[in-house]
């Protein structure tokens, strides 16, 4: 008997307000469900365009001749060998376009993505003819403010030469690049490095897997 | 009078960061240059203002037991707009904040204040709350900033003047980079805390000794 008045006590709530709770937050999330929708058409056209910009500067940035360089119109076709080549060196492959010096072919502007240390860090390494990196430039990342972002700027490392700058003349003969051994971090953004650096592999073992 | 008492209120006596001590981790992590204190400021201000209108506005409507879920989905639907229009229209904002902005979402100046204030005043009141609180909140980041940057770096106003890079006060071997790290956040965030806790507990002494 007295477990009986327990479990009505339990179950106090009235059928009809759960009803209205859970109305009420469904209609809430409704309505701001429809104004992101709204928000969302008005910013993803200035949005795609700002990204598609970043994405030519980060490619003019990474080739050694911006001037006489120009770019596939659209991306290679990435193969299940040259994913799998980036995948197993820590990295996500993007869009590969082809480099075209003075008409003819010149390498690659390789889109990789390597996590760093709050997120992913979105990059584009330029890779020659010869296999050995062009540069490298950093397209979307969410690292520390003032800290991570130091790499992100490529400010210098101890050896003065810039972060990022590093990486230019490397090649898949150099090895796995790693840093603390043929790659220097910046004094606090270790994690960041390694993320660049991770994406640098990536990018290199996905050139090597093309045809 | 009301209005200057709230005033007050945001500013000083009950300051969202040195009094009421919310809101921290953005406080601490973005405090670097003049550019992301008072950007991060403005996009807080905003929200803040704006889910207080809201919440206030529907405060007789939430019901008791899920008014924290309610007020969550409020302030995330007005970050994320707030995210994307920063994202599409001030795009060095949204790359020198990064996931800061996002991350307003669990600010919790914006869901304090719903709780403790606008879910229980009105919408005007809940207003001018926002921008109050939203200024006071603003003032300790801009004070962090410069205090920070000047000491971390030796720049003022670093992101806005001199081209982005900030002007060079300080000769470039001089300042101390820890500062500009996270250990140097929460040192000038404790002295800001001290500081206002002494000028508040004299203020008071001497209202007691009139």
């Amino acid at each position: 008997m007295s477990n009986e008045v327990k479990t009505k006590e339990k179950v106090d709530m009235d059928p009809k307000y759960i009803i209205t709770l859970t109305v009420t937050l469904f209609i809430t999330c409704v309505i701001v469900a429809g104004l992101l929708g709204l928000v969302n058409g008005v910013t993803a056209g200035p949005i795609a365009e700002i990204n598609l910009q970043k994405t030519q500067e980060a490619m003019l940035a990474v080739v050694a001749d911006p001037d006489n360089t120009t770019f596939s119109e659209s991306p290679l076709e990435n193969t299940q060998a040259m994913t799998d080549a980036a995948s197993a060196a820590g990295g996500t492959l993007g869009d590969i376009y082809e480099v075209q010096v003075n008409g003819e072919a010149g390498g690659y502007a390789v889109t990789v993505s390597a996590s760093g240390s709050q997120g992913t860090i979105e990059m584009m390494v330029g890779v020659d003819a010869s296999g050995a990196v062009t540069g490298v430039s950093v397209i979307n990342h969410s690292e520390t403010s003032g800290i991570g972002t130091k790499v992100v700027g490529n400010e210098p490392t101890a050896s003065g030469v810039g972060v990022l700058d590093q990486f230019v003349g490397k090649s898949a003969a150099d090895g796995t690049l790693t840093v603390g051994t043929n790659v220097d971090a910046i004094t606090g953004a270790t994690v960041s490095t390694r993320g660049i650096t991770t994406g640098v592999n990536a990018a290199l073992a996905a050139v090597g897997a093309i045809g | 009078m009301k209005l200057r008492k709230q005033f007050m209120e945001g500013l000083i006596t009950n300051n969202p960061v040195l009094v009421q001590v919310i809101g921290m981790c953005s406080t601490m992590a973005i405090t670097t240059s003049l550019f992301n204190g008072v950007g991060m400021g403005v996009a807080v201000t905003v929200i803040l203002t704006l889910s207080n209108i809201i919440i206030a506005a529907i405060r007789k409507i939430i019901p008791d037991k899920i008014r924290i879920a309610m007020f969550i989905v409020v302030i995330a639907g007005f970050v994320t707009c707030v995210d994307l229009l920063i994202q599409a229209f001030v795009p060095a904002l949204s790359e020198s904040l990064g996931v800061f902005i996002p991350l307003i979402v669990v600010n919790c100046i914006i869901l304090g204040r719903a709780e403790a204030f606008s879910y229980k005043n009105g919408v005007v009141a809940s207003f001018w709350d926002g921008i109050f609180q939203g200024i006071g909140y603003t003032a300790v980041l801009v004070v962090m900033c410069v205090i920070r940057e000047f000491l971390g770096a030796g720049t003022f106003g670093g992101g806005i003047l001199n081209g982005g890079d900030g002007i060079q006060i300080l000769p470039e071997q001089f300042p101390m980079g820890m500062l500009t790290l996270p250990v140097g956040g929460f040192l000038v965030l404790a002295c800001l805390i001290a500081a206002m806790q002494w000028a508040l507990s004299k203020s008071k002494n001497k209202e007691e000794s009139k």
